[in-house]
C-alpha cells in the first residue's frame, strides 16, 4: 500500500503540483530563509505530502468514498466520449478539448493506480479521436457536408417540412413528413447511374403439368353409359320376372278360353287355324300364339285337322267326350312341325284377309281393340 | 431443338473467318456443334444465376455446365461472353481473378426513361446509390457507425424495421455485401469490433466515381467541380 502511495505520485502529477505557486506565507518564510533552509523545507514538504498520501492510501472510509467518486466520474467521462464519438469528430466542435480539460481536472484528485489506470484508458480514447480528427484535416477530400446532403436527398424525395414532427431523436434529425413514395422517387433516378444487367425471367413462367381436361371428359362418358346401363337393367328385370313358366301356362289357358268362347258362339263352324293364331300386327306374337296353341294340342284340349280345302282348322275338345279312338290316337300319334317366316306370314294375311288378331295380346288388349277399330 | 438452331446460327458467325484466333488443339477434338451447345447452355445458366445478383463461381460453372469439357473451359467462356454481348448486350466480367468469380453487367449505356428493374429492386438501388455516394465523398472508406449515423438522417435505422426495406441492417451488411456492391472489413484493435465499408467490385464495374459525383451534384444543385478533390479523383479514375 505504501508503494501505491508513491506510485500515485506520477511525474506529471508531481510536475503539476510543483507548478502550483506556493502559499504566500510559505513564500515569505522561504524568502527569508537561506537556500539550504529552503531546500530542506521543500524536502520536508515532499516527505510530508508522501506521508499524507500514505495515510490516504491506507483507506479511510472517506477516502474510499472519494476514490469511488473519482472512478465513477472517469467512467462517465469515458462513456460520454465513446458515445458521442462522431459529434467529437466534427471539426466544428470543441468537445474533445473540453473532455480533455475535464479529465485533467479529475486527475488532480487521483492518488492511486486504480484511478490512474482509468485516466490512461481515457487518454487512449482521446488520442484516437484526436488522430482521426487530424486525418480528416489532412484528407484530400474537399469538405463534404453529409448533413446538407441528407437534407437535399429528403427534399428530392418530396419531404413536407411544414408539418413538424416531435420526435425523441436528437436535434440532428430534421422535422418533416416523408411521403410513402419517397424511396420510389430515388429509385427511379438510381438506375441511370448503374450499368446493371436486367434480370432474366421466363415470360410464361415455369413449366407446369397439363390440366386434367381429357380425363374429365372420359369420366363423364363412362358415367353416362353406366347410367344408361342401369336404366336398362330394371326394364329387363321386369320382363324377366314375368316370363315364367306360370306365365306360359296362364297364356295357354287364356287362349283356350278364347277358343272355347268363339266355339260356343258358333258351335258348328270350325275356326281356321290361320285366322286364329295369326296376329296381323306382330309377327312375333303370331309365333307365340302358335307356340301356345301347340300346348293345347299336346294336352289334348284342342285339335287341328284339315278341312275339305285342305286348310288347317282348329277346334276345342270337350273333356266330357268319351274320345273316339281314332281321334285320340290320331292326336297322340301325329306330330306336325310348322315353319313360318315373315314372308309367308304376310302372304297369309293377304290371302285370308286377316284384319285383326283373334288372340288378343296379353298387355295391350284394350289398346289393340281400339287400334283395330 | 430451337436452341441448337440458334447456336448453330451464332456458331457460323463465330467461326473465325480469317481471324488469327488461337484455338488450342484440345478444342479441335470436340466438334464445333458440341462446343456451341455448351456455349448456349452456359449463356442460359449465367442468365438464370444472375437473377439474385449474387456473383457466379467458376466451380459452379464447371460442375453444372462444362463437366467433361473442362479442357475447353476458357474457349467456352470466351464464346459465351461474345454471345452475351452480341445477343443480349450484357458482359461477363471476372471480378475476382484469384477465386474466379463472375458477374453480368449491362454493356449498353444507361438509357433514360427505361424501366429495366421495378419496384422493390429500384428502391434498393436508390438506397445503394445513396450509400455509395456517401462512401465516395467521405474518402472511399467509412466506419459503420458513421454510415448508420448518416442513414439516421434519412429515417433509416439499423435496429428498427423499415417500411420499405424491412431489416435494413441485414440488407446493407448481408445482401449488398453478398452481391459485392459493398465490401466490409474489420478495423483492427477495436473493441467492440468495428467495421469499415468500401465500394465492392460489382459497384466498381457497374458504376463509376464520376457518375456518383454527378448524382451528388444533381441532388445538391451544385456543379461537380465544387468538390475539387473528389472531382479530380473521379476524372482520374475514368482514364
Amino acid at each position: 500500500m505504501s508503494h501505491a502511495g508513491t506510485s500515485g505520485e506520477s511525474p506529471p502529477a508531481a510536475r503539476r503540483r510543483r507548478a502550483r505557486p506556493p502559499q504566500p506565507q510559505e513564500r515569505a518564510a522561504r524568502e527569508e530563509a537561506a537556500e539550504a533552509a529552503h531546500e530542506e523545507a521543500a524536502e520536508e514538504e515532499a516527505a510530508g505530502e508522501r506521508l499524507r498520501q500514505l495515510s490516504i492510501g491506507d483507506g479511510d472510509d472517506d477516502d474510499r468514498e472519494h476514490n469511488r467518486m473519482i472512478r465513477s466520474q472517469y467512467r462517465e467521462l469515458i462513456s460520454t466520449v465513446q458515445q458521442n464519438r462522431e459529434a467529437m469528430l466534427n471539426s466544428k466542435s470543441n468537445r474533445l478539448t473540453e473532455a480533455l480539460e475535464e479529465a485533467n481536472r479529475l486527475f488532480d484528485g487521483v492518488c492511486r493506480a486504480r484511478e490512474a489506470a482509468l485516466d490512461a484508458h481515457f487518454l487512449v480514447i482521446a488520442s484516437n479521436i484526436g488522430k482521426e480528427k487530424a486525418s480528416e484535416l489532412h484528407s484530400e477530400m474537399s469538405a463534404f457536408d453529409s448533413t446538407a446532403f441528407a437534407e437535399d436527398l429528403l427534399t428530392f424525395m418530396g419531404i413536407n417540412r411544414t408539418e413538424v414532427e416531435e420526435t425523441d431523436e436528437s436535434e440532428d434529425i430534421p422535422g418533416g413528413f416523408l411521403p410513402t413514395g419517397a424511396w420510389q422517387t430515388i429509385g427511379e433516378e438510381a438506375p441511370k447511374y448503374f450499368r446493371r444487367a436486367p434480370t432474366f425471367h421466363y415470360m410464361m413462367g415455369s413449366f407446369k403439368s397439363e390440366p386434367p381436361v381429357p380425363k374429365q371428359r372420359i369420366e363423364r362418358q363412362r358415367k353416362a353409359s353406366r347410367r344408361k346401363a342401369e336404366r336398362a337393367m330394371p326394364a329387363q328385370l321386369k320382363k324377366m320376372e314375368e316370363s315364367h313358366q306360370e306365365a306360359t301356362e296362364k297364356e295357354v289357358e287364356r287362349i283356350l278360353r278364347i277358343l272355347q268362347t268363339h266355339f260356343e258362339d258358333d258351335p258348328n263352324t270350325p275356326i281356321s287355324f290361320f285366322d286364329f293364331v295369326i296376329d296381323p300386327n306382330s309377327f312375333a306374337r303370331t309365333v307365340e300364339n302358335v307356340f301356345h296353341v301347340s300346348f293345347l294340342t299336346r294336352d289334348g284340349l284342342a285339335k287341328i285337322k284339315l278341312d275339305e280345302d285342305e286348310l288347317p282348322i282348329i277346334e276345342p275338345i270337350k273333356p266330357s267326350e268319351g274320345g273316339e279312338e281314332e281321334d285320340s290316337r290320331a292326336g297322340a300319334r301325329n306330330q306336325v312341325v310348322i315353319s313360318l317366316n315373315q314372308k309367308e306370314w304376310k302372304e297369309i294375311i293377304e290371302t285370308f284377309q286377316i284384319r285383326e288378331a283373334m288372340i288378343t295380346p296379353p298387355y295391350q288388349a284394350t289398346e289393340e281393340e281400339m287400334e283395330t277399330e | 431443338m430451337s436452341q441448337r438452331k440458334r447456336s448453330k446460327g451464332l456458331g457460323c458467325s463465330q467461326l473465325p473467318d480469317g481471324e488469327d484466333d488461337f484455338i488450342p488443339t484440345q478444342v479441335e477434338r470436340r466438334s464445333q456443334e458440341q462446343l456451341n451447345q455448351k456455349v448456349s447452355e452456359l449463356v442460359q445458366f449465367l442468365l438464370v444465376k444472375d437473377q439474385k445478383k449474387i456473383p457466379i463461381k467458376r466451380a459452379d460453372i464447371l460442375k453444372n455446365i462444362i463437366r467433361e469439357y473442362k479442357d475447353a473451359y476458357s474457349e467456352i467462356i470466351k464464346r459465351a461472353d461474345r454471345t452475351l454481348q452480341e445477343v443480349f448486350g450484357l458482359q461477363l466480367v471476372e471480378i475476382d481473378a484469384k477465386r474466379h468469380i463472375y458477374i453480368l453487367i449491362n454493356n449498353l449505356p444507361c438509357a433514360q426513361g427505361e424501366l429495366l428493374c421495378r419496384g422493390k429492386e429500384q428502391e434498393k438501388m436508390g438506397l445503394l446509390l445513396v450509400i455509395l455516394s456517401f462512401i465516395f465523398m467521405k474518402g472511399n472508406s467509412v466506419k459503420d457507425s458513421a454510415l448508420w449515423e448518416f442513414l439516421h438522417l434519412l429515417r433509416v435505422y439499423p435496429g428498427k424495421q423499415h417500411g420499405v426495406f424491412g431489416d435494413v441492417r441485414k440488407l446493407v451488411t448481408e445482401e449488398f455485401v453478398r452481391q459485392k456492391y459493398l465490401e466490409t472489413t474489420a478495423i483492427p484493435l477495436t473493441d467492440p469490433p468495428e467495421f469499415k465499408y468500401q465500394w465492392g467490385p460489382r459497384a466498381e464495374k457497374e458504376t463509376s466515381k464520376k457518375d456518383v459525383l454527378n448524382f451528388v451534384a444533381k441532388m445538391q444543385g451544385k456543379d461537380p467541380k465544387f468538390w475539387a478533390s473528389q472531382y479530380s479523383e473521379a476524372n482520374k479514375a475514368t482514364t
